[in-house]
């Protein structure tokens, strides 16, 4: 440790920090464009100077290391004329098209300004005239007149994927970046560069021109795109008053800050599946109860109680062995938990299948080769992975409940059909409108992972917690909303499930009865 | 006449030859280092001499190379600058053509001082026939066992290369330099590490000029002492003037560090050609700040020049006369810049491009009211906070002319009908 002053206030940092960081850390942010704590600095930008007591010139925050007795001001004279000289230059031969610009709202460039600028411009000349839209692959298109040079994007691409797809060509004022050869981007985590490109010169076509950004709000979710459950935030719009806008979704982000000290290099990004395969919150989702015997629409309460007296029927007739329950892996570990107790051991039923999670490849940085978010939750409450006996399944089965909350296909309608039709009553438990919906007497639509709170368990064994960000649309609720009341409606062990009115009540009876959880 | 030390014999036949040179006591300096001192001794006799570098800023020499670690597990790497792109300077192509085997030997010593076994010399792209002389010489040098392995059995080995740039002023800058020898494109680096430390691939790494490692043999040959004595003033030795302009006799003049400008101009160089009025003096290369005539009577040192806000450099003399309308010498002084800036840092990048954008309307007569108070203001925006020296090398000279002839530029601001 080391004591050091900025502006006169005295703190105590680790020994080999930099200016910047030890600001941060006395509440004092130092504006800087190029410098992101995933790279080592490049001091291109010249946002970040500061004074230090006995140097002759102003020295970057970004790459000075901390001394014991360092005096820093980040706010003298000279210091803030520097500033808005950087500024003045950047500005001078920025288009100024924040109007129509994508990142207008979270521009670092349109933030300084605001903080550190609010100058009259000197600049008379003609600006330089670049590119507006290259395409850069993969939806991207990057602005040449807009961008600053940070070389964050150029950096990312060589330090995080080494892919290497950009570079910086020409000289001077006409520098610009670029892709070598028409060689386009093309690896999973091309759509990191937009989230890293301080000013609005990388685009994608995903997000291009489809709102503002100061018409969005966000909230902390878990992607439950893999099992590496990266940290995001989901952005939605919450709508007009007066005309109804396409769809909530408008982007993921990522949320990671930083991940464990032993995979740094795989913090702050989140990959193109995750990113851009949040299209399933919005489309084809399953709003209403349908039933095929009466209308039960809008009654949450009658619908239970029908599921509930399927299930007393069997038991009166001493026939359980005729119910099966499918759950898979998209389920939260208080859904689990659930399911585990009301079938398994409150019905103590032995048709309690779990199909093998959906597999895909892995790459070197985050995506995991299971493609559900909760393998390892289900796997610690108990379950275990088979390939469905169709034949035990569906033969003397009188009831079947199938909990499918993935936005892909159980399969066609043809291969569903047989089996399905030798089954007396199914009932279907999903987010989604999907054509196979017909072929049970019951769906009751449910909450996707953005809509509801609970935890998932990555395939890292890290256990994360989440909130709800949306609402379920309709008739719709999370599972473990129908799976408490259903609990309660059969009522064998009901006191438990009259204390559970969050998933995190529900987590506590996990925590007591599997060690795993504890942690 | 005071006595020349660099170019003494280059108006002899075939200086370039290996045969000539050892005829002339060539190489014999150099077998006496490497047989009869320690590197120590070296690094000892090189600091006395006061052997500051002649590329342009001026860094004691001895000092660099003690920078160097000395117990390192990479291998260490000497690069010569020899991208000689400093406008008005022309004194490294002369070393280089006509006397190569004194740069080689000067190579080989530094080399064995700082215990260096690969060396580079980093050409100037123009230069495609010294480069090939220069090869032809190591090959003659490696011949006679200077060079290469085992030189002159002592168990020293080292290796030299030449490498040509393909024309960018910023390789000149030592970090810049560095990069372009990697394959890279050629930016500079963020300055610390130094090159000393981590440098040519993220080894420890010697970059000197072609002239000071060209004084290297002479040192070592005649003293410290007497090394420091060649110069009038404290710095040691002489310097190669190149002096080019409005003078009856353009060219390369070897002179004791510290004789005066005027001296420079009017007794060596013959005076103002065709006898017209001195009108200013860039003393060390563009990107030293313009001297008026009233200023000339400076002796010619690194010191005695920054006390007059300007510097030695690389010691090239660019001579104006009254014919030179000013604002011609800063178009051509921002245009050079604008061009030659890489574009990495903001201030650079942008700053220079707009004030040759301004100079340039200024000098189709459409200049405005207020434009030089801008052009002042941009250049200190870029002084001392550019990432390498090429913006504080763009921002003085333009600050100077801005400054000393204000009255000359304010009546361009008027309109002079170009």
């Amino acid at each position: 440790m080391v004591e050091m002053f900025i502006n006169d206030q005295p703190i105590k940092v680790k020994e080999g920090i930099t200016v910047l960081k030890a600001a941060e850390k006395a509440g004092i942010h130092i504006p800087h464009i190029c410098y992101h704590e995933a790279f080592p600095p490049e001091g291109n930008c010249r946002m970040c100077l500061v004074e230090i007591e006995g140097h002759l010139c102003l020295e970057l925050a970004c790459a000075t290391q901390v001394k014991e007795g360092m005096k820093v001001y980040t706010d003298t004279e000279n210091v803030i004329e520097a500033r808005k000289g950087v500024l003045e230059f950047l500005l001078a031969e920025h288009p100024m098209d924040c109007p129509i610009c994508d990142k207008a709202g979270e521009c670092t460039l349109q933030d300084y300004y605001e903080e550190y600028g609010l100058f009259e411009s000197s600049f008379q000349e003609e600006k330089e005239r670049k590119d507006k839209k290259v395409n850069i692959g993969k939806g991207l298109i990057l602005d040449q007149e807009r961008c600053v040079l940070c070389t964050r994007c150029v950096r990312f691409l060589r330090d995080i994927t080494k892919t290497n797809e950009l570079g910086v060509f020409n000289r001077g004022v006409h520098s610009e970046i670029g892709v070598y050869d028409n060689q386009l981007i093309e690896n999973n985590y091309a759509g990191n560069l937009v989230e890293l490109c301080p000013v609005g010169a990388i685009t994608d076509r995903d997000f291009r021109f489809k709102t503002r950004s100061w018409f969005l709000e966000k909230g902390a979710s878990i992607c439950p795109l893999c099992s590496r459950g990266c940290q995001i935030f989901i952005e939605y719009h919450p709508g007009f008053a007066r005309f109804e806008v396409p769809k909530r979704v408008y982007r993921v982000t990522s949320r990671v800050t930083s991940r464990e000290e032993s995979q740094k290099e795989k913090g702050f990004w989140i990959c193109d599946i995750g990113r851009y395969g949040y299209s399933y919150m919005d489309k084809d989702r399953a709003e209403t109860i349908i039933q095929k015997e009466q209308d039960l629409s809008g009654d949450k309460e009658k619908t239970v109680k029908n599921i509930d007296k399927k299930i007393k029927k069997l038991i009166y007739r001493n026939k359980l062995e005729r119910m099966g329950v499918i759950l898979n892996s998209w389920l939260t570990n208080e859904e689990l938990f659930l399911a585990k107790k009301i079938f398994a051991w409150d019905l103590k039923l032995k048709k309690v299948y779990f199909p093998e999670p959906a597999q895909g490849e892995k790459d070197d940085l985050l995506l995991a080769e299971d493609r559900t978010p909760n393998k390892k939750g289900a796997e610690e409450i108990g379950f275990s992975f088979d390939r469905i006996n169709q034949e035990e399944l569906f033969e003397n089965t009188e009831l079947l409940i199938v909990f499918w909350s993935s936005p892909f296909e159980l399969g066609t309608i043809s291969e569903l059909t047989p089996p399905l039709n030798k089954v007396q009553t199914k009932i279907l438990f999903t987010p989604f409108k999907r054509k196979w919906n017909d072929l049970f007497d019951m769906v009751i639509p449910t909450a996707v992972s953005a809509e509801k709170g609970g935890s998932f368990a990555n395939c890292d064994g890290k256990i994360q917690h989440f909130g709800p960000v949306l609402s379920p649309p309709g008739e719709a609720q999370a599972e473990w909303k129908w799976l408490v009341s259903l609990g309660k409606e059969i009522g064998i062990d009901f006191k438990s499930y009259a204390r559970m009115w969050s998933p995190l009540d529900v987590y506590k009876s996990i925590k007591d009865k599997i060690k795993f959880f504890r942690t | 006449m005071p006595e020349k030390v660099l170019t003494k014999n280059f108006d002899m036949e075939h200086l370039f030859k290996i045969d000539v040179y050892m005829k002339k006591g060539g190489y014999k300096i150099l077998s006496n280092v490497l047989k009869k001192l320690k590197p120590e001794d070296v690094l000892k006799e090189v600091k006395a001499a006061h052997l500051r570098g002649r590329g342009g800023a001026g860094f004691p020499a001895g000092v660099k190379w003690g920078f160097v670690p000395k117990e390192v597990d990479k291998p260490k790497y000497l690069c010569v600058n020899a991208d000689e792109g400093e406008p008005g300077t022309f004194k490294d192509r002369y070393i280089m053509s006509h006397n190569p085997h004194m740069l080689l030997e000067g190579i080989v010593i530094t080399c064995y001082c700082v215990g260096i076994h690969t060396a580079f010399i980093y050409i100037r792209g123009e230069y495609e026939n010294i480069a090939q002389r220069l090869e032809k010489a190591i090959s003659e040098a490696e011949e006679k066992g200077f060079a290469g392995k085992n030189i002159l059995k002592t168990g020293f080995d080292l290796n030299i290369y030449v490498h040509r740039g393909a024309g960018a002023y910023i390789c000149g800058e030592e970090t810049a330099l560095l990069e372009s020898l990697e394959g890279k494109r050629g930016n500079p680096r963020l300055k610390p590490p130094f090159p000393a430390a981590i440098g040519l691939f993220q080894s420890p790494t010697v970059i000197n000029n072609v002239e000071t490692l060209s004084n290297i043999p002479h040192i070592m040959n005649k003293g410290a002492d007497w090394f420091v004595k060649q110069g009038i003033s404290e710095d040691g030795g002489t310097r190669i003037f190149g002096v080019s302009g409005k003078v009856k006799k353009p060219g390369i003049y070897e002179l004791p560090i510290g004789t005066s400008l005027k001296e420079l101009i009017f007794n060596h160089a013959g005076g103002m050609k065709s006898n017209k009025k001195l009108k200013a003096v860039i003393p060390g290369g563009m990107s030293s700040p313009i001297l008026k005539p009233d200023e000339i009577d400076i002796p010619m040192d690194c010191e005695s020049l920054m006390k007059a806000d300007s510097m030695l450099g690389s010691g090239a003399v660019i001579v104006l006369d009254e014919d030179v309308p000013i604002i011609e010498v800063l178009r051509k002084i921002t245009q050079f810049y604008s061009h030659e800036s890489c574009g990495q840092c903001t201030p650079c990048r942008i700053g220079n491009s707009w004030i040759h954008k301004t100079v340039t309307r200024i000098y189709y007569g459409r200049g405005k009211k207020g434009d030089l108070d801008n052009i002042e203001k941009l250049a200190s925006n870029m002084l001392g906070r550019t990432l390498c020296p090429l913006g504080d090398a763009a921002a003085m000279p333009i600050l100077a002319v801005v400054k000393k002839f204000r009255k000359e530029l304010e009546a361009e601001l008027k309109g002079s009908g170009r």
